[in-house]
């Protein structure tokens, strides 16, 4: 009972600041701050919903809107599968051999440090502008933060679960498939929330940076809307790059918590 | 004329792991036969976890141990150990599944086997419908009895328990010795029991022994009591005074 009162409280609190928060900026929106052009910089709350229908029903310069998130998408995606399976592929060679792992552990706390956007001038002068250099950025987002979260979380694996898969015959890639990844969850579930957060805004960041006129994505298309003077367009676009956001941490990342180190008691 | 089932050859254990290194064991020769339930009493830090850690091959040593006149010097599934520990368990699998997990990997792929095989050793610790829990939803007890559950369920040829019911209350504790009893009387299994606790080594045992520092063996005798043993049984003061002694008189010095 106490704990249901609690949740409403919450929700109540919650949609009381958010519609505090819109009538705020719709007063704002009309008093003109801006000079004569405000309406542009700085639209109400009809036009950039009228703007958030109409990025999807007309899209730019011919092309829907739907392309530009799919193609971020895509680009995202493919990244996070390569960096992913790649960091569990190298931590798992890190338990097999001691020499590779410390090694590994260099090279993950030197490039950990390094923000993917201040490597794209090098990449680009070695690869050139195409798709491919934005994969290697979203890569590089994820597999220094993942592969240091599955080899803390390889490496705090309790040792009872080690003798007690290998005193029922576990061994090599059985032991670490079926007791290091599992004992690991918790690591490896941070690792996927710390390296997903920092491949999308990497990829964004990419994307407005130097867009691919081959694969314009969401980062891109901001950028057509603010060399337009599109502003309602652009604030929309935020919107949907939140959407995003929520839709991967409920949709995705709290679902894959609730189903393994929640339904486990294994949660830190 | 009894069988051999476990043998130990001048075993001898050194730890170095550390900056000096640490005798163990010194020298020790050990034969247990089939079916007994042998109970090693011993103070605390003498070495009885090592001894099991070794036959379990979780250690290297020095010398030999045998199993059916085989050597086994890396852990295998003919020697399963119980371990004093509650969370031995593995958390992201079900009771049922914990139990299951060894066995597929031995080679049972077929679910209803499998199923049937998990819920008679649920049957034996008397956790019956307990099979779709997770580890973290058991008490102690009822996680040492899955953990027994599940070395039995792969017939071992030797189970191995350290201290098992040793962070238990005595309730408890009394009611899964009693319960150990039992299954053991109706199994064919050969246990090596370990506790520091003389009334479980009386209560459990069909052999008793009493180590001292360094692996020295001071009593190494069949349990006279006939079964089932409680204090009024006939010689059990007797013998819980010698082992109290034995027990005592090396931890002095
Ligand atoms: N991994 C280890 N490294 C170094 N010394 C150890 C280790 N494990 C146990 N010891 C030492 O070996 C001795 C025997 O330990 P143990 O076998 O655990 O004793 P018991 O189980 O009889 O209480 C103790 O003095 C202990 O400190
Ligand atoms: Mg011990």
């Amino acid at each position: 009972m106490k704990k249901s009162n609690d949740f409403v409280y919450s929700i109540i609190v919650r949609v009381v600041f958010i519609i505090v928060a819109l009538v705020i900026w719709e007063v704002a929106a009309r008093q003109n701050l801006f000079g004569e052009n405000s309406e542009v910089i700085f639209p109400t709350l009809g036009s950039i919903g009228k703007a958030f229908i109409s990025n999807f029903t007309e899209g730019y310069a011919g092309i829907s809107f739907w392309v530009y998130i799919s193609n971020s998408l895509r680009l995202l995606v493919t990244g996070l599968a390569i960096g992913v399976f790649a960091s569990f592929i190298l931590s798992g060679l890190s338990m097999i051999s001691r020499g590779f792992y410390h090694i590994f552990n260099l090279v993950v706390s030197i490039f950990d440090l390094l923000p993917g956007v201040a490597l794209l001038p090098v990449i680009i002068i070695m690869f050139g502008i195409k798709e491919e250099v934005i994969i290697l950025l979203v890569v590089h987002a994820v597999i220094w933060p993942m592969s240091r979260n599955v080899l803390d979380g390889f490496m705090a694996v309790p040792k009872i679960y080690v003798e007690a898969g290998t005193n029922i015959g576990l061994k090599g890639l059985s032991l670490l498939t079926g007791v290091y990844l599992p004992a690991a969850m918790s690591y490896i579930i941070s690792g996927l929330k710390v390296g997903w957060a920092r491949a999308w805004r990497g990829l964004l960041s990419a994307e407005m940076i130097f867009g691919i006129a081959t694969c314009p994505g969401i980062g891109m298309y901001i950028n057509q809307m603010r060399t337009n003077m599109n502003n309602a367009e652009m604030y929309a676009t935020l919107i949907v790059i939140i959407i995003i956001g929520l839709v991967v941490q409920y949709g995705i990342l709290t679902p894959i918590e609730n189903c393994t180190v929640k339904k486990w008691g294994m949660s830190k | 004329m009894m069988e051999k089932i476990l043998e130990v050859k001048d075993l001898r254990m050194v730890y170095n792991n550390t900056s000096e290194e640490k005798l163990v064991i010194e020298k020790m020769n050990l034969d247990v036969e089939k079916n007994e339930f042998l109970c090693i009493l011993g103070a605390s830090g003498c070495g009885k976890t090592t001894l099991l850690r070794c036959i379990a091959g979780f250690e290297k040593y020095e010398g030999e141990i045998l199993v059916n006149g085989k050597k086994c010097a890396t852990p295998g599934t003919d020697r399963i150990m119980v371990f004093q520990d509650f969370n031995q368990l593995f958390p992201w699998k079900t009771v049922e599944k914990n139990i299951q997990y060894p066995l597929k990997k031995q080679g049972i792929k077929d679910k209803a086997e499998l199923k049937r095989l998990s819920d008679e050793a649920l049957k034996k610790v008397k956790l019956k419908g307990y099979g779709h829990y997770y580890p973290y939803q058991l008490s102690g007890g009822m996680k040492q009895r899955v953990a027994i559950a599940k070395a039995l369920a792969l017939k071992p040829e030797i189970i191995l328990m350290d201290e098992p019911f040793a962070a238990l209350d005595a309730m408890t504790r009394n009611k899964l010795q009693d319960e150990l009893l039992t299954i053991s009387e109706e199994e064919n299994c050969t246990i090596i029991f370990i506790t520091h606790n003389i009334q479980e080594a009386i209560v459990l045992g069909t052999r008793i022994m009493v180590l001292s520092q360094g692996g020295e063996i001071l009593i190494d005798e069949k349990n006279p009591i006939s079964r089932p043993v409680s204090p009024s049984s006939k010689g059990y003061g007797e013998l819980w005074n010698q082992l109290h002694e034995a027990l005592y008189k090396k931890n002095k010095k």
